[in-house]
């Protein structure tokens, strides 16, 4: 694997379909709205999630189902208004994966990202529940 | 830093569309209401610092080796990753303005 490489390398290129619109942003990235989507095969289950209009900028995400086996966000009205669920099944839950230069790896389970699948509209959502939930729970341990 | 004082069931009005109001007051603990449109993200401030700090910490421009995780969901979790992970408060079917004695914490 090429270490130095930055996201544009991608084997997924940028289109339509995997283009997420986060209209509030993500926590302390507010500017940023557009992102894509990218997955390769050899990096499953990890995904990227990379800034449209800044290439070189990625957050690592994974689907929690990977990560622990019992973790179940509560979303709020709003938050279920606002990205315009109508079932459970309508979310798509990723959450963003630190990767420490120890080689540690966490995983940020209070603030998942939470997409509809349908629209893929998303939004960095801080559950109900979200004190029960682990800002760096570690990667592994399920 | 602007300073009002308030009394429970009173309001502040911030832009003419966000209302903040006492709840109810127990000791050291203030409880209050919040109406603000859907494009304005409200939270408690150390929990926003905490995640925007971890999303900061996150963002890579470089890719990086990855650790090697079996591309199977965990044994409990449900086939379709992210498929029914998730649970919906019911939304709420009434024109009155949400119950703000509502004491759902995060």
């Amino acid at each position: 694997m090429n270490h130095s490489a930055d996201h544009t390398d991608s084997t997924l290129e940028v289109k339509p379909d995997n283009i997420v619109h986060l209209p509030l942003g993500l926590l302390g990235f507010e500017d940023h709205k557009q992102y894509v989507l990218l997955a390769q095969a050899e990096e499953t289950p990890f995904l990227w999630l990379q800034m449209l209009e800044a290439p070189h900028q990625a957050f690592l995400v994974i689907p929690p189902t990977h990560v622990s086996a019992d973790y179940q966000p509560e979303l709020g009205q709003e938050d279920v208004e606002f990205l315009g669920l109508e079932a459970p099944e309508d979310a798509w839950v990723l959450n963003i994966v630190t990767l420490r230069p120890s080689g540690e790896a966490t995983v940020n389970l209070k603030g998942p990202i939470v997409l509809n699948r349908k629209t893929l509209k998303g939004k960095q959502v801080i559950p109900l529940n979200a004190t029960e939930c682990a800002l760096r729970h570690p990667l592994g341990a399920a | 830093m602007l300073i009002l004082s308030r009394k429970v069931q009173e309001s502040i009005v911030i832009d003419g569309r966000i209302v903040v109001k006492v709840v109810r007051i127990d000791g050291d603990q203030v409880k209050l209401g919040i109406e603000a449109p859907n494009s304005v993200p409200v939270h408690r401030q150390e929990i926003y610092d905490e995640i925007q700090r971890s999303n900061r910490e996150a963002l890579t421009s470089t890719r990086p080796a990855l650790p090697r995780l079996s591309p199977q969901p965990l044994a409990s979790a449900p086939p379709e990753p992210g498929a029914t992970t998730v649970k919906l408060q019911t939304p709420v079917k009434t024109t009155t303005p949400k119950n703000l004695e509502d004491s759902n914490g995060y």
